[in-house]
């Protein structure tokens, strides 16, 4: 119950600083107000229909009535609500996101507890390496050599796109299926092989501080055989990390998202963030950003409560 | 604080150089990361600071046709308005290192002076300040960047200027809260107690006593930053949020994407950017590293 509290705490904010952040920005009409098109009687009566020329605390309360009922205005671009416009896209995302930290997550454990348990043997160091390598490749440029290799060089993967033209958004057949995991295995390599890595570290250094404890070498001691010990004793307490961390691993994969669906096209609400940008289409950006961020907030209140679950040690009220 | 006390001592001849430089060397070749890190990061510096004598062309000219392949005359060809790439690539290195380095230490400052504040009064400005930075650190950094940096450039700022706002204004709270972790172990220590006994005001104390045990954080915290806002740099530019006329690394992958470079398979126009920007933050890195294990011993192998 506590931890609903604080999520909602943690909701509203967020939309106050997108709000007054949004607004700090200066007259959010200042683009129309320079088109000579425009005269100043119909900028008043856009300023009537946004609201905006009523004082702030109104609009405030305004907006976050507005933001409750899932109304973030209207995409200039699209000519449609934002809602609709994110509704549509957001599926392809979370399809992306939630496998991608699934697999990297598992990935990350298995692996960081081989490290951990051979530290200082060639294995460990030469993943330790690949994991500082890949820690310093920026996320967009490591997807670009991703669609060079595969797209442009091999011609394994299509070029963009979630879909081949002319396919339906969802279709009950195994030739759609095919066509959609043909188009989603570059960007969620890209995002698993990324995860993965940047997790592996803290697995590492977590196995080998578990190692250290005196329950292991009590295990050692008692002449257990060392799979056992592996299986039983040090897996088992390194699995806590990956979970506390699950949430910022979230957060992480959603900036990887923006910039991995902007270059393979791929129709997410990365993209559309990045398309938001490209077309200064202020509201759609503004309602990104608050849907992205509730999405982080839910996942962390989830765990929060898987975490309850698992550990016995932790208990909310 | 620290810093001007060196200089004083400089200046009165009261310090032996040798004895520091000795030390700095120490630092620098002290484990095989710092040695590496170093040693790339200082080869970048020199590419950067010496680009007017190292540069073939000058990146802003025309200096032959467009989309050239790689050649004798033009090593890493050029792009769509005839411009040498290779002479962009090491002009880029300052935009990009002075865009991050900048970033950083106004991030760094603005966490740095936060973490102490709240460390040292704890209670209630404390309750709140960790309570932002733990909103603020699980929420997507990139996406806020991106957002802030969108409404920036609705300012009438200058591009660079707004990039780099964005960039520090959406990295201090990590800061604050490692500098406030620090700060609260320093508090406890009974030279900052006998310090109030005698008198010492809030601020003598916190300049004068706690600052000097953090800024070894600090510095690395500067040097973790400026990797950390390279990338962000190089993202936004990447994205479209960049200063469209200066030639950072990341601008000049935006432009080769928009361009359809990728279709086209003109790898020499994205590939090396991104190399040199990997490079740097991995030397950035490794320095963090070296830096870390030199002040801490327990990491040390």
């Amino acid at each position: 119950m506590r931890r609903l509290y604080s999520s909602i705490i943690t909701f509203f904010a967020i939309i106050t600083i997108v709000f007054f952040l949004a607004r700090l920005s200066g007259d959010p009409l200042a683009e129309l107000a320079d088109d000579p098109r425009i005269t100043p009687e119909v900028l008043e009566k856009i300023r009537a229909l946004f609201g905006l020329d009523k004082p702030l605390h109104i609009q405030y309360v305004d907006f976050i009535i507005n933001t409750l009922q899932g109304n973030f205005g209207y995409s200039l671009h699209y000519s449609r609500p934002v809602m609709e416009v994110i509704g549509e896209k957001l599926p392809y995302t979370l399809a992306l996101l939630i496998p991608s930290i699934t697999l990297s997550n598992y990935l990350a454990y298995r692996l960081g507890i081989e490290c951990g348990w051979r530290r200082g043997r060639k294995f460990d160091i030469m993943l330790s390496v690949l994991a500082i390598i890949f820690r310093s490749v920026p996320y967009f440029w490591l997807a670009i050599i991703f669609l060079y290799v595969f797209s442009v060089e091999l011609e394994v993967t299509p070029l963009f796109g979630a879909l081949s033209p002319g396919k339906p958004m969802f279709e009950w057949s195994l030739d759609w299926f095919i066509d959609y995991l043909w188009h989603y295995i570059l960007p969620f390599s890209v995002l698993t092989v990324r995860a993965t890595l940047g997790l592996i570290p803290r697995v590492r250094s977590y196995t080998i501080d578990v190692i250290g404890e005196d329950f292991v070498v009590t295990g050692v001691a008692k002449g257990l055989p060392d799979s056992y010990i592996k299986s039983k004793y040090v897996a088992r307490n390194a699995i806590l990390p990956v979970i506390t961390v699950m949430g910022m691993r979230y957060a992480f994969l959603i900036d990887g998202a923006i910039l991995t669906e902007t270059v393979f096209s791929y129709p997410g609400t990365g993209r559309l963030v990045f398309e938001a940008i490209y077309n200064r289409d202020y509201w759609l950006l503004q309602g990104a950003v608050i849907i992205l961020a509730l999405s982080v907030i839910i996942v962390n209140f989830v765990i929060d409560i898987l975490y309850a679950l698992l550990d016995p040690k932790v208990r909310y009220r | 604080m620290y810093i001007r006390g060196l200089v004083n001592k400089i200046i009165t001849g009261n310090i032996n150089i040798k004895n520091y430089l000795s030390k700095l060397w120490y630092i620098v070749t002290f484990s095989r990361a710092s040695k590496i890190g170093f040693t790339l990061l200082g080869a970048i510096t020199i590419m950067a600071v010496f680009a007017d004598f190292i540069a073939p062309y000058n990146p802003y000219e025309r200096v032959a046709p467009s989309f050239q392949p790689p050649s004798l005359q033009h090593l890493l060809g050029t792009n769509d308005l005839g411009q040498d790439i290779l002479s962009g690539l090491i002009y880029g290195a300052r935009i990009s290192l002075l865009i991050g380095f900048v970033a950083a230490l106004i991030g760094t400052l603005i966490g740095s002076s936060m973490g102490i504040v709240a460390g040292y009064y704890s209670g209630i400005v404390d309750e709140i300040l960790m309570r932002i930075t733990d909103i603020w650190l699980s929420m997507p950094t990139l996406l806020f960047t991106i957002f802030l940096a969108a409404i920036l450039v609705k300012t009438r700022l200058p591009m660079v200027l707004s990039v780099i706002l964005a960039i520090s204004l959406t990295s201090w709270p990590s800061v604050a809260r490692l500098v406030r972790s620090k700060v609260l172990s320093i508090k406890a220590l009974p030279y900052v107690e006998a310090a109030r006994a005698i008198g010492a005001s809030d601020l003598y104390i916190m300049t004068r006593q706690i600052l000097p045990n953090v800024s070894p954080i600090i510095a690395i915290e500067v040097v973790m930053r400026t990797a950390i806002a390279m990338i962000a740099e190089a993202s936004l530019s990447f994205l479209g949020l960049g200063d469209p006329t200066v030639k950072s690394w990341g601008m000049i992958i935006h432009y080769a994407m928009k361009r359809n470079a990728i279709i086209l398979g003109y790898w020499w126009w994205f590939i090396p950017p991104g190399i040199m920007i990997s490079l740097t933050v991995l030397a950035l890195f490794l320095i963090s590293i070296g830096l870390e294990e030199y002040l801490n011993p327990k990491l040390r192998r």
